[in-house]
C-alpha cells in the first residue's frame, strides 16, 4: 500500500490527547487495523469521529450521560452507515455535554472536554459537539460528526478554529441521533477545511425514508440551484448582531470578514432581523420544552442504568429514584424547566409565546434573504425580493474562548449567552457555517496566548433554507483568501 | 399532500380485511428479536414497594364470575329491604337528573402499529412484535402507518363525524411503566373527525323501550387515534413483567358529549357504538376481549334548579353539575352499574349537604361503589405537546368520499330493513337478529331466507311469508334447541332449515313434523331433510273431508261439557284442545292442525277461522 491510510497515523496520537478528554469511548486499536478499507468507496481510509449522541452499534452510545453510561445501540445511525458504507473507519465516539445540553461541553458524566493548548490551564472548546471538534483540531480524525441544536457544532468549531457546519433542517438523516429538541436537532460536521466538509456534507446529504423529518426527493428537487458563489454576490450585515457585549477582536475579524468578501467582488448591505432579539429567551423554552418530553423514555426499564436498590413507592412512578440519579444537573435543571414551560398553567404565556417568536425569527430571516424560502412559498419561485440578501456575514459568538476555570463559576444564564448568534439560524432551520478567521496580533488575548493556542474568530455565513452549497462556496472562498492574504 | 399514497394504499386495501397478510410478508418489519438477534432486552424485573398498580389485571371472565356470585349472595342477603330501599331511590331520581358523557378508547383492526411496520398481535410470545421504536430505544422515530387511518376513519364516517381535512397528533405525557416513551402520542389539539352523533332507538334497548320513551341522539364531540400501552403483567408478590407486543396498538378514543340522561342509556350507547365499529369491521375485538375500554363522565343536578343559579358547562352543554371521571370500565355491564353507584353517591353527598367533587374514581366489578383514586390537586397535567416528528395528516375528500360510498350496511340500516315489508320482522326480532352471534345469526337469516325465495319464486304469496316464517324459526325454534349451546351456523346448515321450511310451507308436513325434522338435524343426522320425509314415512297424507268429520266428532261427544262451554259460553279458546286431541288420536303427520279447527267450528257452527 502506497499511502498509510490517515487512521494509522491517528491511532499514533491516542496517548497524546488522551488528558482532553475528547473521546468517551475509542475504537480498538487491533481492530480499525483489522478493517480493510473499501478502497473504492469515497471515503476509503478516511477516519472518523462521531458525537457519542448518534447510535453506532460497535461502540457504547451514552450522550454524555449517567443514564446511558453503559448503553450499546442495536442498530447504527443513518448518517454512521452512510460514512461506514463508503468505507470510512470509525476512530471513537467524542465527548459532549449531557444530551447536547450546554455550550462548553462541561456538563457530561465523563467529564469536561479541554481544547488542545500548552499550559496546565485548560481552554473550553464550546459545546455540546466540544470532543468532535477536538477530535479534528487535533488532527485524530479527518472528519467528526457532531450535532447542533442552537449552534452545539458552530461553537465549538468556533472556539477551536476549525469549521463547523449546520446543514439546513432535514437534509441530513436524524434515523440514530439521540434526539435533544427533535424541531431543532441537525446532524453537524466538523473538520479542518471547507472542502472536507462539503464532501462529507454531500455524501450525507440523502432522503432518509427512517426519518420521519427527513426532506423527501420531492421536495428536495424543489430546492433551487443557488448561485454561483463566482457571481456577485449581495452579502447581508444583520444589524442586531453587533451588540454592545461584542468583543473588539471579533468585531474586528468581522470587519475583515466582510472587506474579504468585498476584494472579491460582492456587495455589503446592512440588514435588520428584528426578532433576533428574543430569539435566544425563544430556543431557552422551547429546546427544553422538547427535551422534557424527549427525555421522559430515560427510566432504566428497558435500557440504561438504574438506581441502586429499591425504587418505586406507592406514591411514584417505579423509577423516580433511578432518573433524580441518572441525569446531570444541567439535564435536571432543563427537564424542570420544560416540564415546567409545557404545564397548563403556563404553556400559553411561554411555550406558544416562544413557537410565535419563531415563526417571526424564520419570517425575518424570509424578508432578508433575496431567495423565497423554498419550504414556505408555493411551488412557483416567487419573485425574488431584489433588496434581499443572497448570505448573512456575522460573528459565530461573541466572544472568544474562556478558561474553563472562568466558565466553572459562571451562572447558566451567561453560559447560553455563548449561544445568541447560533440560535436564530436554529429556530429558522437555516443552512449556516463557521470558519476560522485570524484575528489581529494586537488583539490577542493574554490568557489564550499563554496557553498556546491559537487565535482565531468563528464567522458565520448564514443562507435562505437549502441554499447549504452557496453558504459552503462563501466559506471557500473566505477561506482560501485568508489563506492568500496571510 | 398525503392524499395520494393514501388513495394508493386503499385501493389495495378497500375490498380486503385490513389484515393483509402479503403485505405482511413482503416487508421485513425491523424488529428488535429478528433483525437484532444480538440485543435482547434482558428481563429486568423492577424491585417496588408498590403492591399492585391500579389496574385491573384480573382475567375479564373470572371479574365477570366473581362478580355474578357476588350479586347473588347480594340480592339473597337483601331480598326484604332492597325494594323499600330502590322506592326511596326512584322519588330520589325525581328530583336530581343523571348526566353522563362517555369516552371509548377501541382497538383498531390493522395490520400493524400506528407507528412502526412492526405487525399487530393478540395473545403472541411477549416481546416479539416491537420495533426499536415502540420500545422507545433512543434515537429511533416514528413512521406513521398511513392504513392505520383506513377503519378509524370507517367508524368516525359510520358516527356520522365530520372529518377534518388536517390533523396532527400530540404527545401526551405521564410516567407509568407501561408507557416505553413517558408520553402517548395522541391527537388533542385537532382530532381527526369532530361533531358527530349516535341515535339509540328502543330496539337498541334490551327491554325493547327506552327509558326516554322514544329515540335518543347523543352528540360526539371527537374521535381522535392513538397509542396503546403496555400490558404490565404481575408476578407475585412484587415483579412486573412488561410485554410490549400492544405497544403502539392503533386506538381509536370516541368521545360523546354529556347527552345522556340515564344508566340503560349509557349501556345501550356503549353497545351500539360496540356494534357499529364491528359492522364497519374497524375494531379487533368487542369490549370483553379487553379491545375496548369506556372512561365515564358522571354528574347530577337538581332538575327544578331555578334558572339563573349557574352551573358548568362542557364544549356548549351548560348547567351541570360538578362532574367525576370513573375509569376503565371493560364491561358494557360495568359501565351501567358504575353510573348507577356513582350516580347515587353523588345524590346521596349533596342531599346530605356535601359537594361532589372533580375527582377521579375507580370501579371494579360487583362493588357496590366507586372507589376514589385521586383529587383534582392530584389530577396529572398531561403536558400536550404537538410531536416534532410527526407531519400533519391530511385526508383528501376523495379518500372520503371513497370510504363513504363503500361502508357496510350498519345495523340502524339492517333493522329498516328488517322491519320493511321485505321480511316483515318485528324491531325486537330484528334487533335480537343483529345482536345475536355476532351477526351470524343474521347471516344465517338472510341465507335461510335467500334459498326460500328461489324456491318459492313463482308463488307470489308464499313469498310475501318468507321473512316472517324464517325469522321464526331461525330464533325460536332454532334458538330453543341452542339455548345452552354455542352458536354454530353448520350444525344445522342453512339449506336443511330452508327445506324443513318450504315443506311446511307446502303444506307437505305438519308442524309438528317439521319441529321434529329440526331436532333430527340439529341432533346429527347427516341424511338430506328430503330423504329424512321419505324413510321415516313423515309426509303429510291428509285425511278425507269424512274422515276428518269422523274424527270431529268422536272427540266432541267425549267431552259435552266443553263442547257447551264452546257454543254456549263463546269459550272458543277450548277448540284447540279438541285439535290437540284429533292430532293425538292419529298417525303422525296425517292432520294438519288449521284442517282439524275449521272441521270443528263447521260441526260446531262457529264462524270459521279467520285468516292469519
Amino acid at each position: 500500500m502506497s499511502r498509510l491510510p490517515s487512521y494509522y497515523k491517528c491511532l499514533a496520537k491516542q496517548s497524546r490527547i488522551a488528558h482532553l478528554n475528547a473521546f468517551i469511548s475509542l475504537a480498538d486499536g487491533a481492530s480499525v487495523i483489522s478493517t480493510t478499507p473499501d478502497t473504492h468507496g469515497s471515503f476509503s481510509g478516511k477516519s472518523i469521529a462521531i458525537k457519542d449522541n448518534i447510535c453506532t452499534s460497535d461502540l457504547p452510545t451514552t450522550a454524555g450521560s449517567g443514564i446511558l453510561k453503559d448503553f450499546i445501540s442495536p442498530y447504527d445511525a443513518t448518517v454512521v452507515r452512510r460514512l461506514q458504507d463508503a468505507g470510512a473507519v470509525i476512530m471513537g465516539k467524542t465527548n459532549m455535554d449531557e444530551f447536547g445540553m450546554g455550550s462548553h461541553s462541561m456538563h457530561s458524566y465523563f467529564g469536561p472536554v479541554k481544547q488542545l493548548g500548552r499550559g496546565e490551564e485548560g481552554i473550553s472548546a464550546g459545546g455540546s459537539s466540544g470532543g468532535s471538534a477536538v477530535a479534528v483540531k487535533s488532527g485524530y480524525c479527518d472528519v467528526a460528526l457532531g450535532t447542533d441544536t442552537g449552534g452545539s457544532v458552530r461553537l465549538p468549531a468556533a472556539y477551536t478554529g476549525i469549521v463547523g457546519f449546520k446543514p439546513s433542517y432535514g437534509l441530513l438523516s436524524r434515523w440514530g441521533v439521540i434526539a435533544y429538541a427533535n424541531s431543532l436537532d441537525t446532524v453537524g460536521i466538523l473538520a479542518n477545511s471547507v472542502d472536507m466538509v462539503r464532501q462529507t456534507f454531500n455524501l450525507l446529504n440523502k432522503y432518509d425514508p427512517q426519518d420521519p423529518t427527513s426532506l423527501v426527493p420531492s421536495t428536495r428537487s424543489r430546492l433551487r440551484t443557488p448561485k454561483s458563489a463566482e457571481t456577485p454576490l449581495r452579502i447581508g450585515i444583520p444589524l442586531e448582531y453587533n451588540v454592545s457585549t461584542l468583543k473588539p477582536a471579533i468585531r474586528d475579524a468581522w470587519i475583515c470578514a466582510l472587506r474579504l468578501l468585498q476584494s472579491k467582488g460582492h456587495t455589503l448591505h446592512s440588514v435588520s432581523l428584528p426578532a433576533t432579539r428574543h430569539a435566544l429567551s425563544a430556543y431557552y423554552i422551547l429546546a427544553p420544552a422538547e427535551a422534557s418530553s424527549n427525555l421522559a423514555k430515560y427510566d432504566g426499564v428497558r435500557y440504561g442504568s438504574r438506581a441502586e436498590g429499591i425504587d418505586g413507592t406507592p406514591q411514584s412512578v417505579l423509577f423516580a429514584k433511578t432518573r433524580g440519579e441518572g441525569f446531570g444537573p444541567e439535564v435536571r435543571r432543563r427537564i424542570l424547566l420544560g416540564t415546567f414551560s409545557l404545564s397548563a398553567q403556563a404553556i400559553d404565556n411561554y411555550f406558544i409565546q416562544a413557537q410565535k417568536i419563531r415563526r417571526l425569527v424564520q419570517q425575518d430571516f424570509d424578508n432578508a434573504f433575496s431567495a423565497p424560502n423554498p419550504l414556505v412559498s408555493s411551488t412557483s419561485p416567487s419573485v425574488s425580493n431584489s433588496s434581499g440578501v443572497d448570505v448573512l456575514l456575522c460573528p459565530t459568538a461573541p466572544t472568544l474562548p474562556q478558561l474553563i476555570s472562568n466558565i466553572e463559576n459562571q451562572d447558566s444564564v451567561s453560559e447560553t449567552m455563548s449561544d445568541v448568534f447560533t440560535v436564530p439560524a436554529s429556530l429558522a432551520g437555516l443552512p449556516a457555517i463557521s470558519i476560522p478567521i485570524s484575528i489581529r496580533e494586537d488583539h490577542n488575548d493574554p490568557d489564550l496566548s499563554k496557553a498556546g493556542v491559537e487565535q482565531t474568530a468563528g464567522m458565520q455565513i448564514i443562507g435562505q433554507y437549502g441554499d447549504d452549497r452557496l453558504v459552503l462556496d462563501v466559506a471557500s472562498q473566505l477561506e482560501v483568501r485568508q489563506r492568500v492574504k496571510i | 399532500m398525503l392524499a395520494h399514497p393514501f388513495r394508493t394504499a386503499l385501493a389495495a386495501f378497500s375490498n380486503r380485511p385490513y389484515i393483509c397478510q402479503s403485505c405482511l410478508c413482503r416487508v421485513k418489519p425491523q424488529l428488535l428479536a429478528s433483525r437484532h438477534p444480538v440485543i435482547k432486552i434482558t428481563s429486568r424485573a423492577l424491585q417496588t414497594q408498590d403492591n399492585a398498580p391500579n389496574k385491573d389485571n384480573a382475567p375479564f371472565r373470572k371479574s365477570l364470575k366473581d362478580a355474578a356470585k357476588q350479586k347473588r349472595k347480594q340480592e339473597r342477603e337483601n331480598a326484604g329491604a332492597s325494594k323499600k330501599s330502590q322506592k326511596g331511590k326512584d322519588t330520589r331520581l325525581e328530583k336530581w337528573e343523571l348526566t353522563v358523557g362517555i369516552e371509548i378508547h377501541a382497538e383498531l383492526n390493522t395490520a400493524r402499529k400506528l407507528f412502526s411496520s412492526a405487525t399487530t398481535s393478540v395473545n403472541e410470545l411477549p416481546n416479539t412484535h416491537v420495533a426499536l421504536f415502540d420500545a422507545a430505544f433512543p434515537g429511533s422515530q416514528p413512521h406513521f402507518q398511513i392504513e392505520t387511518l383506513i377503519p378509524a376513519l370507517r367508524s368516525a364516517l359510520a358516527l356520522s363525524c365530520n372529518i377534518q381535512q388536517k390533523s396532527t397528533f400530540d404527545r401526551k405525557h405521564y410516567f407509568y411503566q407501561d408507557q416505553p416513551a413517558g408520553y402517548q402520542i395522541t391527537q388533542y389539539y385537532e382530532p381527526f373527525a369532530r361533531d358527530g352523533h349516535i341515535t339509540l332507538y328502543p330496539h337498541d334497548f334490551p327491554s325493547g323501550v327506552s327509558p326516554e320513551g322514544g329515540p335518543v341522539t347523543i352528540g360526539i364531540r371527537q374521535i381522535q387515534i392513538e397509542q396503546d400501552t403496555a400490558k404490565t403483567v404481575l408476578q407475585p408478590p412484587s415483579t412486573y413483567l412488561l410485554d410490549f407486543n400492544r405497544v403502539s396498538h392503533p386506538l381509536i378514543e370516541i368521545i360523546t358529549l354529556p347527552h345522556i340522561h340515564n344508566a340503560s342509556t349509557a349501556a345501550a350507547c356503549v353497545r351500539k357504538i360496540q356494534g357499529i365499529l364491528k359492522a364497519v369491521n374497524a375494531v379487533t375485538a368487542g369490549m370483553e376481549m379487553g379491545g375496548l375500554r369506556a372512561d365515564v363522565n358522571v354528574s347530577v343536578r337538581e332538575r327544578n334548579a331555578q334558572a339563573g343559579v349557574a352551573g358548568l358547562s362542557y364544549y356548549g352543554v351548560s348547567g351541570l353539575g360538578q362532574r367525576t371521571e370513573i375509569k376503565n370500565l371493560a364491561s358494557v355491564k360495568a359501565v351501567e352499574e358504575a353510573i348507577i353507584a356513582e350516580r347515587d353517591r353523588q345524590i346521596g353527598l349533596l342531599e346530605s349537604g356535601g359537594v361532589v367533587e372533580g375527582e377521579t374514581r375507580g370501579w371494579t366489578i360487583g362493588s357496590k361503589t366507586t372507589k376514589r383514586l385521586r383529587g383534582k390537586e392530584g389530577e396529572i397535567d398531561y403536558r400536550y405537546m404537538p410531536d416534532p416528528d410527526i407531519a400533519p395528516i391530511i385526508v383528501g375528500n376523495d379518500v372520503v368520499e371513497h370510504l363513504r360510498e363503500t361502508l357496510p350496511m350498519l345495523s340502524d340500516d339492517y333493522i329498516q330493513k328488517l322491519v320493511s315489508k321485505e321480511y316483515g320482522l318485528t324491531s325486537k326480532d330484528a334487533s335480537t337478529l343483529l345482536l345475536l352471534d355476532d351477526g351470524d345469526r343474521l347471516d344465517y337469516y338472510f341465507d335461510v331466507v335467500e334459498n326460500l325465495r328461489s324456491t318459492f319464486s313463482g308463488t307470489r304469496d308464499v313469498l310475501s311469508r318468507v321473512g316472517k316464517v324464517a325469522g321464526n324459526w331461525v330464533l325460536m325454534e332454532l334458538g330453543g334447541l341452542f339455548k345452552n349451546e354455542e352458536w354454530s351456523s353448520s350444525r344445522v346448515p342453512s339449506d336443511a332449515l330452508a327445506a324443513i321450511i318450504a315443506h311446511l310451507l307446502r303444506k307437505q308436513i305438519t308442524g309438528r313434523t317439521a319441529k321434529l325434522l329440526l331436532s333430527m338435524k340439529f341432533e346429527g343426522d347427516a341424511r338430506l331433510v328430503e330423504h329424512i320425509i321419505i324413510d321415516d314415512d313423515m309426509i303429510l297424507r291428509p285425511l278425507s273431508r269424512q274422515e276428518y268429520t269422523a274424527l270431529a266428532e268422536k272427540v266432541l261427544e267425549g267431552k259435552p261439557d266443553m263442547v257447551r262451554d264452546i257454543v254456549e259460553n263463546q269459550q272458543h279458546q277450548k277448540l284447540k284442545w279438541f285439535v290437540g286431541q284429533m292430532m293425538a288420536r292419529s298417525a303422525e303427520g296425517t292432520v294438519e292442525p288449521g284442517a282439524a279447527e275449521a272441521t270443528l267450528r263447521e260441526l260446531l257452527q262457529l264462524p270459521p277461522l279467520e285468516q292469519k
